[in-house]
């Protein structure tokens, strides 16, 4: 691939490869880290990969297996059982108050959706992926994609009511234990 | 296929029509045609959707990706001919050699103390200089306690808007002498760290409750007090990022 083809290709999918890094990794400079190297692997993995149709999804793919593999896997593994319920109707004034909101605040709320959801629901909004995509991305069945999907946005409904929640509030103490008296 | 199934199918339907031919939509689509109910539902549905997926393309790449994207891959890229093991390439021995010179001085740097006349400009030159954190954790309680352990001030109370931060860590820090904290938050991939100090130990005196906001090259910080402590906030997310938090 030349160079030029290759700037083609970051300047085509830089953008919601680094949506998509921040919704997992959470912090700018590791989401920054997680492109980067994703970008690296295509640029050094010889012409194998080297098919244009397939470039998106492939940088998808890779990217969130970059994840997985730079950060320890939670211990904590969600269990079908423990899955909150899905499919709550959701409310009109739900809509205002994502419209109200900043994007900052948007993300921080999907940031707080369990990373098990976070992934399938994050790419669902993203639009860059069919579901074809996803599922091979996230290693699921399709099924397994609209089900965390119903139970993702159930998660980030709760989270954006706590994000306004906490916007209404006045002064917010500093939960915890007691201070200690200086001597 | 009952409200429920369309619903849950339905739920994963989005708005640029794309998954329209995904095996069952298309059933799910003209049912919601058909019952009012659901079709309310589906519209409120879409009109979430659409509003959380524009709030997520708000969310822009911070300036430099693009260029470091491009720079490192010309280093290991395809274009580099002739092809040998990326190691071995010219760039990279070079850029190898800056390394081993960048951490000798990054190692007498980070031996030299953080300078700063005043508690603002001490925290804006550790922020700059770079950190580690040394308790983790996204419980404010808890990072308090661990501060109290080490004998550090807490923040007795921070503006409401903090609550939208997401904790990060903790870890003492000592400014002339002085014991005080540092408590880190993150919101949107940007970092807000807060430095507290008691009234007492910082004799310039930031004597106002209400913040007072300073920019200092790529930070912007805010300082205020409470009953026993001086606070500084420092961030790179900009002014307003962290005049919204007050």
């Amino acid at each position: 691939m030349s160079n030029e083809a290759f700037t083609q290709l970051v300047d085509a999918h830089y953008t919601p490869l680094y949506r998509f890094a921040l919704s997992l990794a959470r912090r700018e400079a590791d989401a920054c880290d997680l492109v980067q190297q994703t970008f690296y692997i295509w640029a050094t993995k010889g012409e194998a990969l080297r098919e244009a149709s397939k470039a998106k999804a492939w940088l998808f793919t890779t990217l969130y297996r970059e994840f997985l593999r730079g950060r320890r896997r939670d211990a904590r593994a969600t269990s079908l059982e423990d899955l909150p319920p899905g499919e709550q109707d959701i409310a009109a004034e739900e809509v205002d108050r994502v419209a109200k909101m900043d994007a900052a605040t948007v993300v921080a709320a999907l940031q707080s959706v369990e990373e098990i959801f976070r992934a399938p629901l994050t790419l669902f909004y993203l639009e860059d992926l069919s579901y074809l995509e996803i599922a091979e991305a996230l290693e699921v069945p399709i099924g397994t994609v609209m089900s965390r999907l119903s139970r993702g946005k159930t998660q980030l409904r709760a989270a954006l009511a706590r994000e306004e929640q906490a916007g209404r509030s006045k002064v917010v103490p500093f939960d915890g234990a007691a201070e200690r008296k200086p001597a | 296929m009952t409200n429920n199934e369309a619903k849950f199918i339905l739920n994963a339907y989005r708005p640029s029509g794309r998954d329209a031919d995904f095996p069952a939509m298309a059933t799910a689509l003209a049912q919601a045609r058909n019952d009012p109910a659901l079709g309310a539902w589906f519209a409120r549905e879409q009109a979430h959707g659409a509003a959380v997926a524009a709030k997520l393309r708000e969310i822009a790449p911070p300036a430099g990706l693009r260029e470091a994207i491009l720079t490192g891959a010309r280093m290991s890229g395809p274009a580099a001919a002739p092809r040998r093991a990326w190691w071995t390439q010219p760039g990279w021995l070079a850029m190898a050699a800056s390394v081993a010179v960048l951490l000798s001085l990054a190692a007498w740097w980070r031996l030299a103390p953080v300078r700063g006349g005043t508690l603002e400009e001490f925290a804006v030159n550790f922020v700059d200089r770079g950190f580690r954190l040394q308790k983790h954790s996204a419980d404010v309680g808890e990072l308090k306690a661990w501060l109290n352990e080490q004998h550090r001030p807490l923040p007795e109370a921070l503006p409401a808007k903090f609550a939208e931060l997401r904790a990060l860590g903790c870890r003492t820090v000592d400014f002339q002498g002085r014991e005080i904290s540092l408590t880190c938050f993150e919101r949107g991939g940007k970092e807000f760290h807060v430095f507290v100090a008691r009234r007492d130990f910082v004799p310039d005196g930031l004597e106002s409750a209400a913040p007072r906001f300073l920019e200092r090259g790529k930070f912007a910080a805010a300082t205020w007090t409470d009953a026993k402590n001086n606070y500084v906030v420092v961030s790179d997310a900009g002014m307003d990022a962290v005049k919204r938090l007050f």
